[in-house]
């Protein structure tokens, strides 16, 4: 078991790499031996500028990845650094996807920035692949031009079932969302555990799909984003009711955290 | 056993301690402060404002940056006693306690005596007794008559107290309280409508949460120096009554409407924390109620969902009587 994590002094580490996905999306890999578990989060920093949330987007005792969507005021400040330059950077933090599923099949599905944590799990799977059954992985992206890890995606395509769709029409790609496909496809889930990451919207879609394939709650799992400071359950920004997303996820089985998120979205809808 | 101090003996007992502690005690503006003169102390009311700012101090300094260089802080050990907190002060103690870990919080708490007064005069908005706290205190003051009795709740109390004579009787009181919340089961009642007419009466004001000992929830930020060179990150109040609270990178809020923000205030303090740690997070000392500007009154609330007699309840209310 690893030691919990309270303290909040990062350690700073080089950049290796950076490559540009898209416009928006870029991945920087940091030389760090920290190694986070599958679906784990770090909080990743510029001194003086600040922190912020990110997955873990592969499984490598050597290297971590993050694959960054400039989306505000510190990750537009981490999307101008090059390889050579420092980050800063503490956790791991959270939990991340169950391990103990080994032995089942494995239906995986991410969409957009979805992708980071998933990646990690893959990244888990190839090194352990005889733990597992068969794997099936879904990704949607909006259009061609925003499909992101293109290389690995490529070299994930020669060993598991890779179902990729955009969900703009074009020629060569499927196209439709990811709930769509699966509706398609009619994989067998009698063996099998879900994984999603990606907006809410599109993980209710998917789970909805799911269920109609005969897949239970309890069998599907969400790798949830809520506002974050601390990581590690001290800040209480990340909560939805009871429960920490920061400590107790940010990878929840489904049936235990619907029931609270359909509980404050009630709350949200009321007519003010 | 307890020790016995006359009440005419506190201020030279606590000038006494001054010369090994700071000593932070309420004074006549609702707050407590490190006090210099005992005789600035108001020990008679609950104060306004908590003083959970000893322990979490706006605006403190988590880490340093020189340079490229990250940098601990460390904060200040000064060894100090809080005089005068309440049972429901000490018992938010206890519950920051089970929250906050970390070295600065930490250094602070156990470098920090605490020296509670029993509370003689609860006043309209308090409801302790239906909080089931705890004793929670290194030393606890009983007024009686001319005199302090004066329970030991830790080796480092006893000690403070060590030259006093002992009491030749033993007084423990009990705090009166006019509002009661007798029932607190208001889980399946999370979409009860009632809950809107507190929250389309709320002004996301944050006075609530400000002013409870027990809220702790905090944002982080950095500041960087003129030359761009040195900064700091620090740490300050946020408040889950704020949109901003659950707002992420693009615009969304997670509790976006008044009324997710309102039954998150109430559902923590009764509800979520209780389920993770066994007791309540609220300590029933009633300052969110004085402090609300549009007087809305949470408690009446539970107490009307789970069907206190109406008559009762009418009693209950703040608005009907004092103690
Ligand atoms: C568990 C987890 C994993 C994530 N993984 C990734 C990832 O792999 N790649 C990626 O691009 N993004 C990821 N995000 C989202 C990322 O954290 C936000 O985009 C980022 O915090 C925005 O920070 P900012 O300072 O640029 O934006 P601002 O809008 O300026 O945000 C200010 C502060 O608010 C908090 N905050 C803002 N948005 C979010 C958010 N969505 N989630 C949590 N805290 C937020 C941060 O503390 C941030 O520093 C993840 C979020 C979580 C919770
Ligand atoms: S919720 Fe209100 S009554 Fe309860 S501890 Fe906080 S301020 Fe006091
Ligand atoms: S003090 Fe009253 S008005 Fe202000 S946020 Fe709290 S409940 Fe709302
Ligand atoms: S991020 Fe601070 S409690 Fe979860």
């Amino acid at each position: 078991m690893m030691q919990k994590e309270t303290g909040y002094l990062p350690k700073r580490y080089n950049i290796k790499s950076v490559k540009e996905m898209t416009s928006d999306v870029k991945l920087l890999r940091v030389s760090s031996k920290i190694n986070p578990l599958p679906g784990q989060f770090i909080e990743v920093s510029i001194p003086g500028i600040g922190e912020c949330p990110l997955a873990s987007c592969s499984f490598n005792k050597d290297y971590v990845d993050i694959l960054l969507r400039n989306a505000g005021n510190t990750t537009s400040e981490i999307f101008k650094l090059k390889a050579g330059d420092k980050i800063y950077i503490r956790g791991p933090y959270g939990k991340g996807f169950p391990l103990e599923t080994c032995g089942k099949d494995i239906l995986l599905a991410a969409g957009g920035t979805g992708i980071a944590p998933v990646t990690s799990f893959i990244e888990y799977i190839e090194k352990n692949r005889k733990k597992f059954g068969k794997i099936t992985i879904y990704f949607g992206f909006r259009n061609k031009d925003y499909i992101l890890l293109k290389d690995k995606i490529l070299m994930w395509k020669k060993k598991f079932n890779i179902r990729l769709t955009l969900d703009q029409k074009s020629p060569g790609y499927l196209n439709g969302f990811i709930n769509q496909l699966i509706e398609k496809d009619h994989p067998n889930v009698e063996n099998s555990v879900a994984f999603i990451c990606g907006p809410e919207i599109m993980m209710k879609a998917i789970t909805k799909s799911l269920n109609s394939l005969g897949m239970k709650n309890n069998k599907i799992f969400w790798s949830m984003e809520r506002r974050m400071e601390c990581g590690f359950g001290n800040c209480g920004r990340c909560t939805i009711q009871d429960v920490y997303v920061c400590e107790n996820g940010p990878v929840f089985r489904y049936d235990f955290i619907k029931p609270r998120i359909e509980n404050e979205e009630h709350a949200n809808e009321v007519k003010e | 056993m307890q020790k016995v101090l006359k009440k005419k003996e506190l201020n030279n007992f606590i000038k006494e301690l001054m010369s090994n502690y700071e000593i932070i005690a309420p004074v006549k503006n609702g707050k407590f402060e490190i006090i210099k003169d005992p005789s600035n102390m108001e020990l008679g009311k609950i104060t306004i404002v908590p003083a959970k700012e000893f322990f979490l101090p706006e605006g403190e300094t988590l880490i340093e940056f020189k340079g490229k260089k990250v940098i601990k802080t460390h904060p200040e050990n000064k060894k100090r006693i809080i005089f005068g907190m309440r049972k429901c002060d000490l018992n938010a103690v206890k519950i920051m306690d089970s929250i906050i870990k970390d070295e600065n919080y930490l250094s602070r708490r156990k470098n920090t005596i605490l020296m509670g007064i029993f509370c003689e005069h609860p006043d309209e908005y308090c409801f302790c007794n239906s909080m089931e706290l705890e004793d929670y205190y290194d030393l606890l003051f009983y007024p009686e008559d001319d005199k302090y009795y004066i329970s030991v709740g830790s080796e480092k109390g006893k000690k403070l107290v060590a030259k006093l004579p002992e009491a030749k009787k033993e007084i423990i009181r009990i705090i009166k309280n006019f509002k009661r919340v007798p029932d607190k089961s208001i889980e399946k009642h999370y979409r009860n409508k009632i809950w809107e007419s507190d929250a389309n009466r709320c002004l996301s004001c944050a006075a609530c949460t400000i002013n409870c000992p027990t809220c702790t929830c905090f944002e982080i930020y950095d500041e960087l120096s003129p030359d761009l060179k040195n900064g700091t990150r620090k740490r300050g109040a946020a408040s889950c009554q704020l949109k901003s609270f659950s707002t992420v990178a693009g615009g969304k809020a997670f509790r976006n409407s008044r009324l997710a923000r309102f039954k998150q205030f109430v559902y923590h303090k009764i509800v979520y924390y209780k389920k993770r740690n066994g007791r309540y997070m609220c300590v029933g000392c009633g300052r969110c109620l004085r402090a609300c500007p549009p007087k809305i009154d949470w408690t009446d609330t539970i107490n009307i969902l789970t069907g206190m007699k109406n008559h009762d309840a009418k009693r209950n209310r703040v608005s009907a009587k004092k103690v």
